[in-house]
C-alpha cells in the first residue's frame, strides 16, 4: 500500500505521477490558454496597423475573425486545462489523505505514536492539500513558461531590441520589487503571525468560558483580550503599510518600464523599423508579461512549501512499527486460556499469570501505570522488554495483531465512541445478526437509551462528547460486550458510573461474559466482588491471588487500593 | 422551540434596538440543527450590520475620507497612461522627430512615480481605518460573547461561539486586510476607466458598455449558485476534518475493534463528498471565466470597430483609438477581480452579521440588571443572570446607580420571603446546627433554594419541588444516580440556569448571623437571585464560583491562567493558593515554575493538575460559596484521592455544595442530600442515613461492595473528625 520508508521526495513523485495525465493534459491546454492570452495585445496592434490605419474594412472583419477564433481557442483551452490542473490536485490530495489514514489505522501501530491527533489530522488536510496544490502549480508554472516564450518568439520577432528591453525588463523588474521589498516581507510576516495571536487568544478564551465564568473571571480577560487586540491591531497596522508601500512601489516600477517599453518602440517605429501596430502589441505584451511571470514566482513558493509538506507527510508514512506482525494462525475454535510467562515491560517486574478458559478474573493495580503496561501487552499495543505473552498457547508475537483481535478485545479506559448513532456504536463491531439488546441491558446502556431523546438513535458526536462520561462509558463497554470475543480485558470500565448502577452492570457482566475468559482491571469494589478470584499487582509484582473478599480481609495494601 | 426564543427575546426585552427578525432568523439558522434543539446565537440582519459598521465608522470619518480621496486619485492618475501612449502613437504616426517622443515619456514615468505614492498612501490609509474598525469589533464581540449567558451559549451548542470567534473572525479580516482594498481600488479602476473612455470619445464608451449585460448577468448568476455550493463545501470540509479526528484520535479503539476497514471507509467516504464538492466548486469558477471571455470579446470587438469607424470617419487620431483598445484590454483584470471578490464580498459580509448578531447583545448595559421581584412568576423572568457577570464597580461606574437599586429591591425582599419558606428539609437542620464548624466571618455565603422545578424541554422535569438551604460555611455533598438531577441543581445555583420556578437565593458573606437563615442585612452583598455574581463577597470575585469536570488551561504563562481569577494577585498569593491545592510542588518544578507556558501550544498537563489548577483559581477568586461538579471524577481512581483532598482544602471556610462522585467525598461532607429522580429524598449527615437504612445506606452498601465486615473501615480513615480534617 505504501512504499516501506518513503521520502519526501517519493511522496512527491508518487503523488504527481498518479495524476500524470491530468496534469499533462492542464499543462498543454493551459500552454494554450497562456499563448492565447498573449496573442490578444498582439492582434489588438494587427488591428490597429491593418485595419485601423489603412482603414480596411476587409482587414477588420479578417482579423477580428482571427480574434475570435483566439479566443475561443483560449477559452476552451482554459476550461479543459485548468479543470484537468484542479482535478489532478484534488484527487491526489485525496489519495493521500486516504493513504495516511490507512497507516494511522494499520493494525501494527506506531503512526501517532508521538503525535497528538489533531497535528495528525492537519497533516491529512493542510499537508495532503499543499502536495496536491503542487500538480496545479506544475500546470500553471508550465502554462506561465509557454506564455512567456510565445512573447519572446512575438517580440523578438518584429524586433531584436524591443524584444531584449521587454525580456529582459520584465524578470528586472520583478526581482527589483522583490528586493526592495523583502525587509518589508519578512518583518510583515513576523507581525502578521503577531497579529494571528489576537485571534488565538479569543478562541482560547472563549473554549474556556464556562470555567472562566465559574470563577467569575471574565472582566480580567476581557482587559487581557483587549490588550492583546490592541497590541496585534499596532502590528497588523505596521505591516499594512509595509504592504502598502510594496504595492505601491510596484506600480511605479511598472509604470516606468512601459514608459520606457513605449520610448524605445515609439523611437523603433519612427525610424520605420517597427510597425505602429507593433509598437502597441509591445507595450500590451510588456503589461501581459507581468501575468506569467508572477504566476512563475508563486508556482516557486508553491513547489517549495508542496516539499515541506510531503517531508511531513513522509515522515508519518515512514514511522515504523510498534509492534511486528507474525505468521502463525490461532487454533480454532478459541478457547481463550491467556498466560504470562516472565513479562517485564514499563513497570512490570516479571509477571506470571495463568488465565483459565472461562475465567473472570480482575486485576488489581496499585499504580495506575502498571495497569496500563498490562493491558498495552495484552492488545500488542507493545510487546513485552522480556518474557510472553500466549493465547492457547500461540505466542503474541508470532500472530497478526489483527488476527489477534479477532480473539481477544482489549477495551481501553478512555475509549472512543464513534459518530453515529448509539445503536451503531454498540454494534460497531458485533457479529452481523447478533441481538445488541442483552450486552446493551448488561452495560446499563438501557437506563442511558431512556433518558436521551431518541433513545438508541441518537446520535453520537465529537467522539462521544456529546454524552455525560457516564453515559459514554456504559455504552463503550455495550461496545465491547456485543464485539463478542472469545477473551475481553475491560479497563475500568465504570469509573464515571454511579454506585448503584455500577453494582448492576458488575452483576450483568459475569452473566453475559459466562463461560468465556474475561479480565477486569479496575479498583471498584463492586466489580471486583463479582469476579471468580483478584490478582494484586503491587510494585510490578503480583503479590497476592485470591478471591475479592479474602483479600479484602487479610490484605492491607489491597483494600487501601480499592476503598481509598 | 417557541419557547426558547420567547425566553431569548426576553432576555432583550430592555435592550437597546432590539433585532425583530432575530427569532426568525434563529429559526432559519437552526434548521439543521433542529433535531438537536439547538438555537444560534443571533445573526445581525443587514440593516443592522451596515449600522453597526457605520457606528465603528463614524469616529474615523476623516481616515476614511482621506483614504478614499487618495485612491481616487492614484487611480485617476493612473488613466493617463493610455493617452499619453496613444500620444505617442500619434506622434509617430504623424512622422515628428523622435525628440518629441521625450516629453510623453517623461510625463510617464511622472504618472507612474505619483500613482506609486498615491496608491501606497492610500492604500495605507485603507488599511489603517479597516484594521482599526476590526479591531473595535473583534473587541466588542468577545466582550460581549464572554459574558454571554452560558444557556444560552450551551443552546447553541459550543460550536456556533467558537465558529465565530475564529472563522467568522478571520473571514472579515482577511476581507479587510485583502478584499476590500483590492475590490475598492477595481471598482475605481472600473468606474474611472469606463469614464475616461468617455471623455476620448463618448462612442468608444458605449461600445464598451456592451460588456456590461453579459458580465452583470454572469456575476448575478455565479453569486446566486456560489454562495449555496460554498456552504456546502465548508460543511462537507468540516465534515471531513471531524471524521479525520474522530479516526485518528480513536485509532486505539478502531483497531481493537477491528475497524480499520470500516474508517478507512468512512474517511474515504467524506474526503470524496469534499472532492466533489471542490470540483463543482472549480466548474462553477471556470463557466464564470467562460462567461467573462465572451464579454471580453464582445466588448473588445465593439471598441476596435468603433475605432475603425471614427478614425476612418477622421474625428478620432490612431492614437485615440489605440488608447480606447489599450483602455479596454486593461480592464480585463479589475473587471474579473471584481467579480470573483464579490464572492468574498458575500461571505465576509455574512460573517459580519454574525460577529454584530453577538456584538449586538445587550449583555452588559444597566437595563440587564435583574430585579428579581417576579422570578416565581414563569414566563415573566427577566434578563437575569447576564447581569451578574458585571463587573467591579469602577469599571462601569454609569451602572452603579440602578445595580444599587436592584440591590436594595433584592435586600427588601429577601427577609420576608426566605424565612417563611424554611426548606423542607429542615428536619435535618436541626441535627446539622452542631455538625458544621463556626463559618469564617466575612467569607462564607449562604444559599436557598425554594420550590424549585426545573425543565430544560417542556414536560421532562429535571428537578421537581426542590427546598434546599446551605447554611455559612456548611459543606453539603449532593449525591444520587446519574439522571438524578445533582448537576442541574448546582448549576441552578452556580446562576448558570434560571429556574422553571421557585427561587434560589444566594447572599454573599459579611457577618451571616447564625447560619440558619438566608436573611443578610448587607443589601451591596444581596445577590440578585440568579444573577448571582454580581453581589461580591470580599471586594474581589464571584460570590458563587462553579468548578466542573470540564479541564481547559488558559493558553499562556501559568501565572497569567490564575490570575484570571484574581488579577491583582501576587506571586505569593498564586503561590499559597496552589499550596492549599497540592499543586506548588510540581508548578515549581516545571521548565519556568510560575511563568511556564500551558495550555495550547504549551507545556502539557495532566487533567488531574488541569483539575488542581481549576482548584488554585477557585481559592484566588475566594468566593463565599463554592459549587463543585464532580470536579474531581476526571483523574484516574488513584489521582481522585488527591484531588479530593485538594478540593476540600479549596472550599475550606466556604459554603460549599459539593457534588459527589465518589462516596468517600461525600461521607466527610457536613451534611448529604441524597436526590432521586429530580427530588430531594433524604438528608443528613454520613452516620445519620447510614442508620437511617434509606437509599444512602444502600448506595454506600453498593459501593462498598461485598464488605461485609469491615463495613465502618473507610469512615474511619477519612471520616472520623471532619472538623480537624478540614481545619488543618
Amino acid at each position: 500500500m505504501s512504499p516501506s520508508y518513503p521520502t519526501g521526495r517519493d511522496v512527491l513523485r508518487k503523488s504527481v505521477g498518479g495524476q500524470r495525465r491530468d496534469v499533462a493534459l492542464g499543462s498543454l491546454l493551459g500552454s494554450g490558454h497562456q499563448m492565447g492570452e498573449a496573442l490578444v495585445p498582439v492582434l489588438i496592434g494587427v488591428v490597429i496597423d491593418r485595419a485601423v490605419t489603412r482603414s480596411d474594412t476587409g482587414a477588420l472583419l479578417l482579423w477580428l475573425g482571427v480574434l475570435a477564433v483566439v479566443y475561443v481557442a483560449l477559452a476552451l483551452s482554459w476550461r479543459f486545462g485548468a479543470w484537468s490542473g484542479d482535478r489532478s490536485a484534488a484527487m491526489a490530495e485525496h489519495e493521500l489523505r486516504v493513504t495516511l489514514v490507512r497507516r494511522v489505522l494499520h493494525p501494527c501501530g506506531g503512526a501517532e505514536e508521538g503525535r497528538l491527533p489533531g497535528a495528525l489530522a492537519n497533516i491529512a488536510t493542510e499537508d495532503a492539500k499543499r502536495v496536491g496544490a503542487v500538480n496545479t502549480a506544475l500546470m500553471y508554472g508550465i502554462s506561465a513558461l509557454v506564455g512567456i516564450l510565445t512573447c519572446a518568439v512575438v517580440l523578438l520577432r518584429s524586433s531584436l531590441t524591443l524584444g531584449l528591453v521587454v525580456l529582459l525588463g520584465t524578470p528586472v523588474l520583478l526581482w527589483l520589487g522583490h528586493l526592495l521589498s523583502k525587509p518589508l516581507e519578512t518583518r510583515s510576516e513576523a507581525e502578521q503571525e503577531r497579529a494571528a495571536h489576537a485571534s488565538a487568544v479569543a478562541a482560547d478564551l472563549v473554549a474556556g468560558l464556562r470555567i472562566l465564568k465559574g470563577i467569575g473571571g471574565e472582566r480580567t480577560a476581557i482587559d487581557r483580550y483587549r490588550t492583546t487586540s490592541r497590541e496585534s491591531l499596532r502590528a497588523t497596522l505596521r505591516a499594512a503599510r509595509a504592504q502598502a508601500f510594496q504595492s505601491g512601489m510596484v506600480l511605479s516600477l511598472t509604470g516606468c518600464l512601459i514608459a520606457v517599453v513605449a520610448l524605445v518602440g515609439g523611437r523603433l517605429a519612427a525610424e520605420g523599423a517597427i510597425s505602429l501596430g507593433q509598437l502597441v502589441s509591445a507595450v500590451g505584451l510588456a503589461l501581459f508579461l507581468l501575468g506569467p511571470l508572477e504566476v512563475l514566482a508563486w508556482a516557486n513558493a508553491e513547489l517549495a512549501q508542496g516539499r515541506a509538506s510531503a517531508n511531513r507527510i513522509a515522515e508519518v508514512l515512514a514511522t515504523g512499527h510498534t509492534v511486528t506482525s507474525g505468521d502463525r494462525g490461532l487454533p480454532q475454535p478459541v478457547r481463550g486460556a491467556v498466560r504470562l510467562t516472565g513479562v517485564s515491560h514499563g513497570g512490570l517486574r516479571e509477571v506470571d499469570l495463568d488465565i483459565a478458559p472461562g475465567e473472570l478474573l480482575g486485576v488489581v493495580a496499585t499504580d495506575p501505570a502498571h495497569a496500563t503496561d498490562l493491558l498495552r501487552c495484552l492488545a500488542r499495543g507493545a510487546d513485552p522488554d522480556t518474557g510472553t505473552v500466549t493465547l492457547d498457547d500461540v505466542s503474541l508475537r508470532d500472530l497478526d495483531p489483527a488476527e489477534l483481535r479477532t480473539a481477544m478485545l482489549v477495551a481501553d479506559h478512555d475509549a472512543d465512541l464513534f459518530e453515529g448513532t448509539v445503536l451503531d456504536n454498540v454494534t460497531a463491531a458485533a457479529p452481523d445478526s447478533a441481538d445488541p439488546g442483552p450486552a446493551m441491558a448488561a452495560a446499563g446502556v438501557t437506563q442511558v437509551t431512556l433518558a436521551l431523546r431518541d433513545g438508541e438513535h441518537t446520535a453520537v458526536s465529537e467522539r462521544g462528547r456529546s454524552l455525560s462520561g457516564g453515559q459514554r462509558q456504559r455504552v463503550a463497554l455495550a461496545r465491547a460486550l456485543a464485539a463478542d470475543r472469545p477473551v475481553l480485558v475491560v479497563h475500568d470500565p465504570t469509573t464515571a458510573v454511579d454506585t448503584v448502577t455500577e453494582a448492576g452492570i458488575a452483576a450483568g457482566l459475569r452473566e453475559i461474559r459466562k463461560g468465556r475468559t474475561t479480565v477486569v482491571v479496575t479498583t471498584s469494589p463492586a466489580l471486583l466482588a463479582v469476579t471468580d478470584r483478584v490478582v494484586l499487582l503491587d510494585g510490578g509484582r503480583i503479590t497476592d491471588t485470591a478471591p475479592h473478599a479474602d483479600l479484602m480481609d487479610r490484605h492491607a495494601t489491597y483494600r487501601a487500593a480499592v476503598l481509598a | 422551540m417557541t419557547e426558547q426564543i420567547d425566553r431569548a427575546s426576553g432576555k432583550q426585552q430592555d435592550g437597546p434596538p432590539p433585532s425583530t427578525t432575530e427569532a426568525t432568523e434563529a429559526t432559519e439558522a437552526t434548521g439543521a440543527d433542529s433535531a438537536r434543539g439547538r438555537e444560534l446565537l443571533p445573526t445581525a440582519t443587514a440593516a443592522r450590520t451596515r449600522a453597526a459598521v457605520r457606528a465603528l465608522t463614524r469616529p474615523h470619518r476623516g481616515l476614511a475620507a482621506g483614504g478614499f480621496a487618495l485612491m481616487v486619485a492614484a487611480t485617476a492618475v493612473g488613466l493617463l497612461v493610455q493617452p499619453l501612449l496613444g500620444r505617442m502613437v500619434d506622434l509617430v504616426a504623424d512622422r515628428r522627430p523622435t525628440g518629441d517622443l521625450t516629453l510623453p515619456f517623461v510625463l510617464l514615468v511622472a504618472v507612474a512615480l505619483v500613482q506609486g505614492a498615491t496608491t501606497a498612501l492610500g492604500l495605507s490609509l485603507v488599511s489603517r481605518l479597516g484594521e482599526t474598525v476590526l479591531a473595535q469589533l473583534r473587541e466588542r464581540f468577545v466582550s460581549k460573547a464572554l459574558r454571554l449567558p452560558l444557556e444560552q451559549v450551551e443552546k447553541a451548542g459550543a460550536g456556533d461561539l467558537t465558529a465565530r470567534v475564529t472563522r467568522d473572525v478571520s473571514v472579515v479580516g482577511e476581507a479587510v486586510r485583502n478584499a476590500l482594498p483590492e475590490l475598492a481600488r477595481s471598482l475605481l479602476a472600473i468606474a474611472l476607466t469606463m469614464l475616461a473612455m468617455a471623455a476620448l470619445d463618448w462612442r468608444f464608451f458605449l461600445a464598451a458598455l456592451i460588456a456590461v449585460p453579459v458580465q452583470a448577468t454572469t456575476a448575478r448568476w455565479y453569486v446566486r449558485h456560489a454562495v449555496p455550493l460554498y456552504a456546502q463545501q465548508r460543511i462537507a470540509t468540516g465534515a471531513q476534518q471531524q471524521q479525520l479526528l474522530d479516526t485518528i484520535a480513536g485509532a486505539r479503539s478502531v483497531r481493537a475493534f477491528r475497524l480499520e476497514r470500516e474508517h478507512t471507509e468512512r474517511v474515504t467516504r467524506r474526503s470524496s463528498a469534499a472532492v466533489e464538492l471542490t470540483m463543482r466548486g472549480v466548474r462553477l469558477v471556470l463557466d464564470f471565466y467562460n462567461r467573462l471571455h465572451v464579454a471580453e470579446y464582445a466588448g473588445l470587438a465593439a471598441v476596435l470597430v468603433t475605432g475603425f469607424l471614427l478614425v476612418r470617419g477622421g474625428s478620432v487620431s490612431i492614437g485615440t483609438a489605440t488608447a480606447a483598445a489599450l483602455y479596454f484590454h486593461s480592464l480585463f483584470a479589475p473587471v474579473n477581480s471584481a467579480l470573483v471578490l464579490l464572492d468574498d464580498a458575500q461571505s465576509a459580509t455574512a460573517a459580519l452579521a454574525r460577529l454584530v448578531g453577538v456584538a449586538d447583545q445587550p449583555v452588559d448595559g444597566p437595563e440587564d440588571r435583574p430585579v428579581d421581584r417576579h422570578s416565581d412568576r414563569p414566563g415573566d423572568r427577566p434578563g437575569g443572570r447576564l447581569a451578574g457577570l458585571a463587573p467591579d464597580g469602577a469599571s462601569e461606574a454609569a451602572d452603579g446607580s440602578p445595580q444599587q437599586q436592584a440591590s436594595e429591591r433584592a435586600s427588601e425582599q429577601s427577609p420576608e420571603r426566605a424565612p417563611n419558606r424554611v426548606p423542607r428539609q429542615s428536619t435535618s437542620v436541626g441535627r446539622d446546627a452542631n455538625a458544621p464548624r463556626p463559618p469564617r466571618a466575612g467569607t462564607a455565603g449562604t444559599v436557598s433554594v425554594t420550590g424549585v422545578h426545573h425543565a430544560y424541554e417542556p414536560g421532562r422535569p429535571v428537578l421537581v419541588d426542590v427546598d434546599l438551604t446551605l447554611r455559612a460555611g456548611e459543606r453539603v455533598a449532593l449525591v444520587g444516580p446519574s439522571g438524578a438531577g445533582k448537576t442541574t441543581l448546582a448549576k441552578l445555583i452556580a446562576g448558570v440556569h434560571r429556574p422553571t420556578s421557585g427561587s434560589v437565593v444566594v447572599t454573599g458573606g459579611t457577618g451571616v448571623p447564625d447560619g440558619t437563615s438566608t436573611d443578610t442585612t448587607d443589601a451591596t452583598d444581596t445577590g440578585p437571585v440568579h444573577g448571582s455574581r454580581s453581589g461580591h463577597g470580599n471586594g474581589h470575585g464571584p460570590t458563587v464560583a462553579l468548578v466542573t469536570q470540564e479541564t481547559h488551561v488558559f493558553a499562556g504563562p501559568l501565572a497569567q491562567d490564575l490570575r484570571l481569577a484574581r488579577d491583582s494577585a501576587t506571586d505569593d498569593d498564586l503561590r499559597t493558593a496552589l499550596t492549599a491545592v497540592d499543586a506548588l510542588e510540581w508548578v515549581e518544578a516545571l521548565p519556568e515554575a510560575l511563568d511556564t507556558v500551558v495550555g495550547e501550544g504549551g507545556h502539557r498537563l495532566t487533567s488531574a493538575q488541569v483539575q488542581q489548577l481549576a482548584l488554585a483559581r477557585l481559592v484566588l477568586a475566594d468566593p463565599p460559596v463554592a459549587v463543585l461538579d464532580e470536579a474531581t471524577a476526571e483523574a484516574g481512581s488513584t489521582g481522585a484521592r488527591l484531588l479530593e483532598q485538594a478540593a476540600d482544602r479549596a472550599v475550606d471556610g466556604r459554603t460549599a455544595l459539593v457534588v459527589a462522585h465518589r462516596l468517600t467525598q461525600a461521607a466527610t461532607a457536613d451534611r448529604i442530600v441524597v436526590m432521586d429522580g429530580g427530588r430531594i429524598v433524604e438528608s443528613g449527615t454520613h452516620e445519620e442515613l447510614c442508620a437511617a437504612a434509606g437509599p444512602y445506606a444502600s448506595l454506600w452498601q453498593a459501593w462498598s461492595g461485598t464488605r461485609t465486615a469491615a463495613h465502618q473501615t473507610p469512615t474511619h480513615d477519612h471520616r472520623p473528625d471532619t472538623t480537624t480534617l478540614k481545619d488543618v
